[in-house]
């Protein structure tokens, strides 16, 4: 169900195209919404659950006696939210006070839009594009606008370091990631997600599913390169050197608190969400299933599709509670003397897989 | 350029052996979990020998404890206490008779039979310094100190917090309306006439 199923709905009721048109995006939007909302609350609990266990530790229980965050502590995450809800919002009194408060947005609209994209299952998507893989791509960057404005205007030094740092950050590690997603639109002919994912029916083998990420050696290697790039593209440790608490305080988000952290926050899990989209999509087959021919039905593929979402989200986990920051000209060499030449060598390979393999 | 790769192959392989790592710790979570859950489960106090036979006395001083219908109202603990923390106060009754509209027994487990009638007996124990003192010159052993509030749960039990002070302060004689107070104050004062 796309967001033009539900134009065209609306206009045979309503004579006004403008008003059926900002009806079917309302409507569209606010299950996107609530899916952002959503997956942040869960991912949240799941993190903390997570980096606990990994460290020994059982994270937040909320047992005996007042006011306690419910078995297993599955509340913690609304009491969170509801404490950063009524906390005071501050804006520093030399910020520049414009951007400062329209950062959020910005980078919320960023990781709103790319959500948009996602192919949930072959009958449910909201916007399905030509050009799928580029658009998200490109509203993947919007972000670090967002990030540069929150730093700029925050008039503070950890701040302004932590924006120019991810500035940095996000457009090095693009390159790696663009340059390994042309392997599958290389392979499937198409940036469509829907086509790209109709590209991987079927099994190699009779036993893997027809994945990209199977399909050869060079897309194998192109999956990893395209996922850990995602993740630097995500401020998310091992590269997180624009938030870095132990050199920069709280890097660009510094001088947030409140309800404008929470968007940050918001946003970041969402971008961990549409990453980990395009990446299920254009490697692990999107909404097919593992098992080639079975459970294929359009309810099974949003289960599948957020399945590799959630494991991918939780890849992201485990490798945030393993590994330890990185330094900055670490990054860079990882960036542009490890993952482009591989890159740009998996493009060269992948092309002549197709010429001689088909 | 050996060295390029190298780097790279050991690079995987170290990350591949942490994940490896805490991974296994993230599966194994039931088995080395070092938090404890405070008020629900505590570590065991260690034990100790203080030089008494354990089985006689309870060493474990955690608090003190009085079996108030063995009481006699002797006023002897009172006495021991070095901090003064203990305060009782006694109504004369008829020797060894039952009152039951006080709930008060006349006669010990031991067969000792009493004179009083307990009114009040407080331990302030923010104040008791657990020198067990009291626990001896008891001719009814009916004081003795006590494991803690989880002392069903663990065998050596020590904390008992409250959020007020005054929530310290243990009463262990039964309460007694001021009417049933009078009542008995009537009795003794015509039993001394």
């Amino acid at each position: 169900m796309t967001v033009d199923f539900l134009i065209d709905l609306f206009s045979k009721f309503i004579d006004i195209p403008i008003v059926a048109f900002l009806l079917a995006v309302t409507i569209a939007g606010i299950p996107l919404f609530v899916l952002m909302a959503l997956n942040a609350t869960i991912a949240v609990y799941v993190e903390r659950k997570v980096s606990a266990f990994m460290m020994d530790r059982i994270g937040p229980m909320g047992q005996g006696p007042g006011l306690h965050a419910g078995k297993w502590g599955v509340l913690q995450t609304i009491a969170d939210a509801l404490k950063l809800l009524i906390k005071e919002d501050t804006v520093p009194a030399s910020a520049d006070k414009l951007l400062f408060k329209m950062a959020p947005f910005i980078i919320f609209i960023g990781a709103f839009l790319g959500i948009a994209a996602l192919p949930f299952s072959s009958v449910l998507q909201v916007v399905d594009f030509n050009v799928g893989v580029f658009y998200i791509i490109a509203v993947a960057s919007v972000g670090v606008i967002g990030i540069v404005m929150a730093g700029w205007a925050s008039n503070n030094k950890w701040s302004l370091y932590g924006a120019m740092r991810s500035a940095a950050q996000i457009i090095s590690y693009e390159i790696p990631a663009g340059l390994s997603i042309i392997v599958p639109i290389m392979m499937a002919g198409t940036m469509n997600l829907q086509s790209l994912i109709e590209f991987q029916t079927g099994s190699v083998w009779g036993i893997l599913p027809n994945w990209i990420i199977f399909n050869n050696p060079f897309s194998f290697l192109a999956f990893f390169i395209f996922f850990i790039s995602a993740v630097a593209e995500t401020n998310r440790t091992p590269f997180d050197i624009p938030e870095a608490e132990s050199e920069l305080v709280a890097g660009w988000m510094t001088e947030y608190s409140g309800f404008r952290w929470a968007v940050f926050f918001l946003s970041e899990y969402a971008n961990m969400f549409v990453v980990s989209g395009l990446a299920a999509t254009a490697f692990l087959g999107g909404w097919q299933s593992p098992i080639p021919g079975f459970f294929n039905s359009p309810l099974w593929g949003l289960f599948w599709f957020l399945g590799k979402i959630i494991f991918l989200i939780f890849v992201m986990m485990w490798f945030r509670w393993t590994f330890p920051r990185l330094r900055v000209d670490q990054l860079m060499h990882v960036c542009w003397k490890v993952f482009i030449p591989i890159a740009m060598l998996n493009i060269f390979g992948v092309g002549i897989w197709k010429l001689i393999i088909g | 350029m050996s060295r390029y790769f190298t780097n790279i192959y050991d690079t995987v392989n170290t990350l591949w052996t942490g994940m490896r790592i805490t991974f296994r710790h993230m599966m194994n979570i039931r088995r080395d979990n070092v938090t404890l859950q405070y008020p629900e489960e505590r570590w065991p106090r260690p034990e100790r020998n203080i030089g008494f036979n354990h089985e006689d006395y309870n060493v474990i001083r955690s608090r003190l404890h009085v079996d108030i219908d063995d009481c006699i109202g002797c006023y002897r603990c009172e006495r021991a206490c070095p901090v003064d923390c203990i305060k009782i106060d006694t109504i004369k009754s008829d020797r060894g008779e039952d009152i039951p509209t006080v709930k008060h027994t006349g006669v010990t487990s031991n067969g000792t039979k009493k004179g009083f009638v307990v009114s009040r007996f407080t331990i302030d124990m923010s104040e008791c310094c657990y020198c067990n003192l009291c626990t001896y010159p008891c001719p009814e052993e009916c004081i003795f100190m006590v494991g803690g509030p989880n002392s069903s749960k663990h065998p050596i039990d020590y904390e008992f917090s409250e959020v007020d002070r005054k929530d310290l302060i243990y009463e262990f004689a039964k309460k007694l309306t001021p009417k049933q107070r009078e009542n008995l104050t009537k009795t003794d004062e015509k039993a001394e006439a």
